[in-house]
Formats: C-alpha cells, sequence, structure tokens
C-alpha cells in the first residue's frame, strides 16, 4: 500500500504537472498584429509564434514566478515578470528597434561609403573604379556634390572653402599631412592607399561635435578591422611599382605596403606644358598591424613617403622661369583603441602623430623647414537605451613648426610658432521614434597661441517622410585657427569662423538614391592682409566675411540598366567673401558657380571588363583682369574633361587597367596670370594656367597572389 | 529499500524526459521546416537554444533556415536583416562550441548568401572570405563532406565565372560522396545534410 501510494504520488509529481495556459495578442504600437513574433518563458522549453492576427497560446507546466520573453526582427525585445496564472489575455505592443535597418538615419551635410551603412552612397570599390580618380581615394569625392572643379589643385574645394578648410581624419585622428607635397598648378593625390579603408564619411557641412579646426568639411577614413585573407598584391603601373603583403595569425593581422613612382620615362614619352629639370619622384611605405583583444581592437598605423623634383616654373614676369626644387618627407603614425568597458559604456582613444621636412630651392633661396603635429584623443561612449546615447570626450592638439630661409644675403630668416590647442566635446543622440531623430553637441576649444577659447553649438534633426524618403535639417557653427603661412608672421588674431544652414531630402529605393540638400554658411573674421602673399611686414586683420548659398542634387541607380551603375552630381554654388588681399568681396577663383560630374560604369560580362567614364563639366571660373576696373569680374571658359577607364580581368586575380584622362583633349583654362606691370600700350599682359598635359595615360597590370588560391591549385595535382 | 530503487528509477524516467525535451523539440522544429514554416522554426530553434543555454545546435540550424529563406526571397531589406539574423546566431553557436567546422562551413554560405544577393557591393569583400573559411573549415575537418561538396561548388561558380571547365572540381564531388557514405551519427542532429545537393552539383559534371 505504501509504496502505491509513493509510486502515484512520484507519477503525479512526474507526468501531471499543473498545465497553465498562456496566451495574449502582439501588436506594434499602432495596434497592427505582429505574425510571427516568437514567445517564450525564458529558460523552458514553452513557447509558440504569433499567428497572423497576432495571437499566441501554449501551456506550460511551470508554475510561479517565470520571464515571459517576446521577439521579433526590428522590434526591442519585450520581457514580463509574473506569475504564470496571471499571463493570459496579455495585450503586448512591442517598441520599434530604431537601429534596425529603416529607421530614419542622421545624414544631412554627409556622405558616407561604406557597405554596412544605409546611408551609403558609394561602396569601397567605386571609390578604386572610378575614371579619372586614378586610384586616388580624393578623386571619387570631387564627382560628389559639394565639391567644385580645380583640377590643378587635386584637393577637395567644398561649398565655397579653399581647400584648407577642409580636414582629414583616420580612424577619429587627425591627418596633417594628407596629400603629397606639391606646388603650384600640379595637381596633387591624397597620400594614402584607397585599399587600406573599409568605410568613409565625407562631410560637406554641418558635422558632429567631434570634429572641429575645419570651416567647410572634414572627411573620416576608418580602416580596416580584419583583413579577409592573406595575400601579396603586385601593381606594375606605367609611372610605377608597387608591392604589398597581408599577414594574419591568431588574433594578429599586419599588412604592409611600398610603392615607388617616377614620372621621368612617361615624361620623356608624352609631352608636357612644363619644364621638368627632375620629374616627380616618390618612395612611400605604409604598414598596419591589428590586435584583437577580447573587448577590443588595437590598430596601428605608419606612413613614411619621399617626395623630390624639381622644374622651372612659367612666369609672366620672369621671362626665364622660376626654379624650384622640393624634397619632402613625411612620416604619420596613428595609433587607436576602441574596446568595450561593458555597462553600455565604450572607449575610442588614440594618438597621431606627423614629422613633415622640406627642403624647397626657390630660384636662389633655400628654405628648410619642419612641422612637428601630435593629436591625442580619448573618447567615451555612453549607451543608455537604444534611444539615447551620449558621447564625450576631449582632444589635445600640439603643433610645432620652424622654417629658415637662406639667401645670397648673409643674413638668414627664421620664423617659428608653436600651436597649441584643447578641445572637448559632447553629444546625445535621442531616437523620439524609428521616425525622429536628433544629435545635439557642443565643442569648446582653447588655443594658446592665439589665446582664444570658443564654444560652438552642433545640431541636426532627421525625419522619416515615408519608407523610402526623408528630410533632415542641420545647423553648426565651425572655427578655424589661421593657416601656416599666416601664424608664422603674426599671432595676435582670432579664429576665422562659419555657420552652416543645411536642409537636405532623401529618397531611397531599391538600387536608386535621389539627394537633394540646400545650404547657406556664413564667414566671418576671415583674415586679411595687405600684401600679395603673407610676408613678416604685412598688416593682418580679422575683418574679411563672406557667404555661400548652394543647392547640391545626386541621383543614383543601380538597377535601371542592367550591368550599369552611374550616378550623376550637380552642384549650384554662389558664393562671395572679402578675405587675404581682397579689395572687396568677390568670388574666388576657385568656385565656379555651376560644376556637374557624370559617373558611368558598365560590365561587360563576356569581355570580363568594367569600362568607367566620368565626364566633368564646371562653368566659366572668375579671375581678376587688371586691364578692368573690378576686381574678379571675368570668367575663364567652361572647364570639360571627359575621363575614361578599362579594368579587363584576366583572371580572378590579374587586373589590366588602362585609364585616359580627358580623352577628347579639351582645351582647359583654370585661371590667368598677370603681369605686374603694364607694357608699354598701357596693357597687362597675361599667359592662361592650364593643365600639365591635355591627357594622361596610365597602364597597369595588378597581380593578387593569396594563400588560398596556392592552395587551391595543390589540391588539383 | 524497494521504494528508494523505485524513486530513482522514476527519477531516471524523469532525466530522460528532459533529454527527450530537447529532441521532441528538435524534431519538431524540423518538421516546421519542412512544413514550409521557417520561421516558426527559427523561433522553435530560438527558444531551444535559450532553454538549453549551452548547446550549439539550436543556434546553427535557426542561422541555416534564415540563410537557406534568403536564397528564396528578392526583397533587399528582409535579406538584409535574415542575414544578420544568421550572423548573430553563428557567433552565439561560436561561443559555445570553437573552432567548429560546421559552423565555419555555416558562415561560408552565409557570405555566399551575401554574393548572391548583391555581387557589385559584396562580391569583392565576401568572396575571399567564404574561400577562406572553407579552407579554415578544411583543415579543423579534412574528410568533412559538406566542406568539400560546397566548396568544389563554389570553384565551379567561379570557374564558370572566369569561362574555364568547372569539370575539374568534379573529383572533388566523388570524394565527398565517399566520405558522406562514411560519416556516423556521433550525437544527435550533429550536421549530417547535403547528400541530396549531390546531385544537383553534379550536373555540372556532364
Amino acid at each position: 500500500m505504501k509504496l502505491t501510494f509513493t509510486i502515484t504520488f512520484t507519477l503525479l509529481v512526474l507526468f501531471t504537472h499543473a498545465q497553465t495556459a498562456i496566451t495574449g495578442k502582439v501588436t506594434d504600437n499602432k495596434g497592427i498584429p505582429i505574425t510571427g513574433a516568437n514567445i517564450y518563458l525564458d529558460g523552458t522549453y514553452d513557447g509558440s509564434s504569433s499567428n497572423e492576427h497576432g495571437d499566441f497560446s501554449f501551456s506550460t507546466t511551470q508554475n510561479g514566478q517565470q520571464t515571459l520573453i517576446i521577439s521579433f526582427l526590428s522590434f526591442e525585445t519585450y520581457t514580463l515578470s509574473k506569475d504564470v496564472t496571471e499571463m493570459s489575455n496579455l495585450k503586448v505592443s512591442l517598441k520599434e528597434d530604431v537601429n534596425s535597418l529603416g529607421s530614419v538615419i542622421l545624414n544631412a551635410g554627409t556622405f558616407s561609403a561604406g557597405d554596412n551603412s544605409k546611408a551609403s552612397v558609394l561602396n569601397p570599390l567605386d571609390i578604386v573604379t572610378t575614371a579619372g580618380a586614378a586610384g586616388d581615394y580624393i578623386g571619387a569625392f570631387q564627382t560628389l556634390p559639394g565639391t567644385s572643379n580645380v583640377a590643378e589643385d587635386g584637393r577637395l574645394f567644398v561649398r565655397g572653402g579653399d581647400a584648407n578648410e577642409t580636414n582629414i581624419y583616420i580612424d577619429g585622428l587627425r591627418v596633417f599631412q594628407p596629400f603629397a607635397a606639391t606646388t603650384n598648378n600640379i595637381p596633387t593625390r591624397g597620400r594614402f592607399s584607397p585599399f587600406l579603408f573599409k568605410g568613409t564619411n565625407f562631410s560637406t557641412g554641418g558635422y558632429s561635435a567631434e570634429y572641429g579646426d575645419a570651416l567647410s568639411s572634414v572627411l573620416l577614413l576608418n580602416t580596416i578591422d580584419e583583413p579577409e585573407q592573406e595575400k601579396t598584391d603586385l601593381s606594375f603601373i606605367s609611372v610605377g611599382l608597387g608591392i604589398g603583403n597581408t599577414q594574419k595569425w591568431k588574433k594578429n593581422s599586419l599588412s604592409v605596403n611600398a610603392f615607388y613612382l617616377n614620372l621621368k620615362p612617361y615624361q620623356e614619352i608624352i609631352s608636357q606644358r612644363v619644364d621638368w629639370i627632375k620629374p616627380f619622384e616618390s618612395f612611400s611605405g605604409e604598414t598596419v598591424y591589428r590586435h584583437k583583444f577580447n573587448n577590443g581592437l588595437l590598430k596601428i598605423y605608419g606612413g613614411l613617403s619621399y617626395t623630390d623634383f624639381e622644374l622651372n616654373q612659367e612666369d609672366i614676369n620672369v621671362p626665364e622661369g622660376v626654379n624650384f626644387a622640393l624634397r619632402n618627407r613625411n612620416l604619420y603614425l596613428n595609433s587607436s583603441y576602441q574596446g568595450s568597458l561593458g555597462n553600455d559604456w565604450k572607449i575610442t582613444s588614440g594618438v597621431s602623430f606627423a614629422n613633415d621636412d622640406n627642403d624647397i630651392k626657390v630660384i636662389s633661396t633655400d628654405v628648410d623647414n619642419q612641422e612637428n603635429s601630435f593629436h591625442f584623443k580619448l573618447k567615451l561612449k555612453k549607451r543608455f537605451s537604444n534611444r539615447f546615447k551620449l558621447n564625450f570626450g576631449a582632444e589635445q592638439f600640439i603643433n610645432t613648426f620652424s622654417e629658415e630661409a637662406r639667401t645670397s644675403t648673409p643674413e638668414n630668416f627664421k620664423s617659428s610658432f608653436d600651436n597649441n590647442s584643447t578641445a572637448a566635446f559632447t553629444e546625445a543622440n535621442i531616437f523620439f521614434s524609428k521616425k525622429l531623430a536628433m544629435q545635439i553637441g557642443v565643442r569648446g576649444v582653447h588655443n594658446t597661441l592665439l589665446d582664444y577659447t570658443k564654444v560652438s553649438p552642433r545640431a541636426s534633426l532627421a525625419y522619416k517622410t515615408s519608407s523610402k524618403s526623408q528630410i533632415s535639417l542641420a545647423y553648426g557653427d565651425f572655427y578655424q585657427a589661421p593657416s601656416q603661412e599666416v601664424l608664422r608672421y603674426e599671432t595676435d588674431l582670432d579664429p576665422e569662423k562659419s555657420s552652416h544652414y543645411i536642409l537636405n531630402y532623401l529618397y531611397q529605393n531599391n538600387g536608386r538614391t535621389f539627394r537633394a540638400e540646400g545650404y547657406y554658411k556664413s564667414y566671418q573674421s576671415l583674415i586679411k592682409f595687405d600684401t600679395e602673399i603673407p610676408e613678416f611686414n604685412s598688416l593682418y586683420s580679422n575683418q574679411g566675411d563672406g557667404y555661400a548659398a548652394g543647392l547640391d542634387i545626386f541621383w543614383r541607380d543601380n538597377k535601371s540598366i542592367k550591368n550599369l551603375e552611374y550616378w550623376a552630381s550637380y552642384s549650384y554654388l554662389n558664393t562671395e567673401r572679402d578675405y587675404q588681399n581682397y579689395p572687396n568681396r568677390a568670388t574666388p577663383n576657385f568656385a565656379g558657380e555651376h560644376n556637374l560630374s557624370l559617373v558611368t560604369k558598365y560590365w561587360v560580362n563576356d569581355w570580363k571588363s568594367l569600362i568607367s567614364t566620368t565626364y566633368n563639366f564646371a562653368s566659366g571660373r572668375p579671375y581678376n583682369d587688371p586691364n578692368t576696373g573690378i576686381f574678379q569680374n571675368q570668367k575663364t571658359r567652361t572647364y570639360n574633361a571627359l575621363n575614361f577607364s578599362w579594368a579587363y580581368l584576366i583572371s580572378q586575380q590579374k587586373i589590366l587597367y588602362l585609364s585616359v584622362s580627358n580623352v577628347l583633349g579639351f582645351d582647359n583654362v583654370f585661371n590667368y596670370q598677370y603681369s605686374n606691370t603694364p607694357d608699354s600700350n598701357g596693357t597687362f599682359a597675361r599667359r592662361p594656367i592650364r593643365p600639365n598635359a591635355d591627357r594622361f595615360f596610365i597602364v597597369g597590370f595588378f597581380w593578387t597572389i593569396s594563400d588560398n588560391k596556392t592552395d587551391n591549385q595543390l589540391d588539383n595535382l | 529499500m524497494k521504494t528508494i530503487v523505485l524513486l530513482i528509477a522514476l527519477l531516471t524516467v524523469s532525466t530522460i524526459n528532459a533529454q527527450t525535451a530537447f529532441e521532441k523539440g528538435m524534431t519538431q522544429a524540423f518538421d516546421l521546416w519542412g512544413d514550409k514554416k521557417p520561421d516558426k522554426a527559427i523561433n522553435l530553434f530560438e527558444r531551444i537554444a535559450k532553454a538549453e543555454k549551452e548547446n550549439w545546435l539550436p543556434y546553427y540550424y535557426a542561422a541555416q533556415v534564415h540563410i537557406i529563406t534568403t536564397f528564396m526571397i528578392k526583397d533587399a531589406e528582409e535579406i538584409e536583416s535574415r542575414l544578420i539574423k544568421a550572423q548573430n546566431f553563428l557567433n552565439e553557436a561560436k561561443t559555445f562550441s570553437k573552432e567548429n567546422a560546421e559552423i565555419l562551413i555555416m558562415e561560408a554560405l552565409l557570405n555566399t548568401a551575401y554574393v548572391a544577393y548583391n555581387p557589385s557591393v559584396y562580391g569583392m569583400t565576401h568572396s575571399a572570405k567564404v574561400e577562406e573559411l572553407y579552407q579554415k573549415a578544411k583543415v579543423l575537418e579534412p574528410e568533412n563532406p559538406r566542406a568539400i561538396l560546397y566548396h568544389a561548388e563554389w570553384k565551379m561558380g567561379s570557374a564558370k565565372f572566369w569561362g574555364k571547365d568547372p569539370k575539374a572540381f568534379c573529383p572533388e564531388i566523388e570524394k565527398a560522396i565517399l566520405y558522406f557514405e562514411k560519416e556516423t551519427l556521433t550525437e544527435p542532429f550533429y550536421p549530417r545534410w547535403g547528400m541530396d545537393q549531390v546531385e544537383r552539383i553534379q550536373k555540372n559534371c556532364n
């Protein structure tokens, strides 16, 4: 009897647990039922999926206090801790996950390129395959709206600002000399290999409080976290040779690149308008080491480059020409750490250092200068919830410059300065819903050389008007210290200031993107001086000012025509400024009114070829003719260029590449140089400033050797 | 004494019961998938994974259902969110089973799905990843038939694209068949799928 009782009791415990029914309904915040949500008691097998009416029901043998979990793609997971008997007829409305795809993006002023951001307008490959860019990552950005065509310079001129108003950052740290050393009218190139970067953000205005000391724009480049594979890259180009190697082991990876460029053989074949004495020669080496920790990632980048050239520059005031020689050595180190501190805290910290050394000879003057720059940054990010995140941080810049000029006179001329500044910033990201988001921040900076402290607010707001479109607004104040050319002679100055007001509309639908952005930018306290170029005895002031207003249009379509991707950019720019030695407000030479780019990339499957073309158009650029009474009131002829490139994939790992710029040979004029003194008829003679050559050809062969491939071949033998 | 023996016996039944809850759940999830209810199957795999705590298998299958589903849909946003979700499941699986060839093979399939869905964006970066993952899987398990078969299919695809003869990889398929036949079930629900795909892939050899 006793035994029977025990058995019965045990069986009761084992098999006849009390069954409790859990039922309810899942909807979104508008009451629309959610089908397929996963509903279960945490830590048990008991659960179910919601049906097409959002209803769910299941039974459980659990009792007492339990945790019910409801999860569904693109919604925040819901949890409920209660006694199971109270879990019936539940009404649960899930909150949208504001981090999911399809949420509003804060994008006013910004173009991003990368493969994982919805705001991306370019993918990493676009940067190398854009015709006319010739592998220079800056070249691809010059086809985006908001930039002005200044082909003789090669840098980025954004929305009526000159090239010094754009700063470049790698992994959040400042790059002090991002461009190869050059001289007037010889276009420069970015120093870095485009393959180092996984994503870029190009802001043409209204950017985050994290960045400062740039009046117009920032270009943010992020290096690759982990290379895809071990490989060796060889490049044989008509103007140089390159080699690269990547190794991966355990939690480390190391990439090394070297490139040697020599334009001598090329310039012997193709005639140039420039009288080269020693054609452009450069050697550059880069290395990146990455180490993954359990909670973070360390990246160390080092780049060293050496450039040497000499030429005789045509000058209307110097009949025999101006002899100019330059030797530049540049070292750049950038080390950053990103990691998680737990409890939704993240840290980003890093140091960058640059040493730039120039040895310049202009006619009989020898100029040696050296610049050391240092940037330290610490940023913390706290995620309070998906809807509220806070960033704050501080940074320190140290910059020392010294120069010594020697002429035939016994007296040497020396100049130097130490320009240090400290900045702190904070910024909050607030998502009110999947449709409405705001970013608001403030940045304060103190500069010890000029002894100023400035505070600048930044704000942006975005609202999703439909599932495919959104509008956004941005506002910000920006300060920038005067350029090195001025600081070496005068430090009793204030920073230059600009304010941006931006309105953006974005439409994205299945491979098609339309973006229109209108802006107004005001300039205050621009530096003025009373000589042709800044000199030690010039009179300097902060009395310049100006404005820029315009409309940028971008259209990209990857879908309508099979195998064809194209984008079109148009920028309208209306700008005037009174700065440097201008007698009054006028439009600078670099700021053309209309700029248009059309970029196409067509994949021909039968030929295994990617054929790219880029057409650039720019309306005439203003120049000053001293024969007329009005400053800067003449315009050059319009600028046209059609660039072409052809990449032929011989096999998966071998590529043959041909590129020709300005195929049709348009005769472009950038500006005019006028004689300082009138001739006997009382007129000032002039000479046009034109490209060094109408066309530029590149033929290259790129060969990637990866261990994978070797392995494959061995397998097949 | 008798009572104690009986109690122990009955408690053993109870533990077996708990084990079969896993088996029952897994079987039910596979049935849901078979009945073309992939999302219900994924939900169930996910529930089992959460309840089991340290078992990589349910996460692995939840990822597999997402990946296979993307091959049959066109909506870009849905494909992207499924693949992100699948990667998260595989990351979970990896925390419970490191250096696991089956997870690497599944990750290679996931990257293949990215390439198949948008070659112009993902072609260059993810192709290298696919190759590397199969290589790694083969180092861990040189006789894994899925690694051999799917790697061969991947290489056939790229051979076809480059205008080369995909037949070069047919011996690999023969090798895969051999290993499929040798494969034994070591633990319940351990991945053993793929044999039924041989015929489809072998069409390249005719």
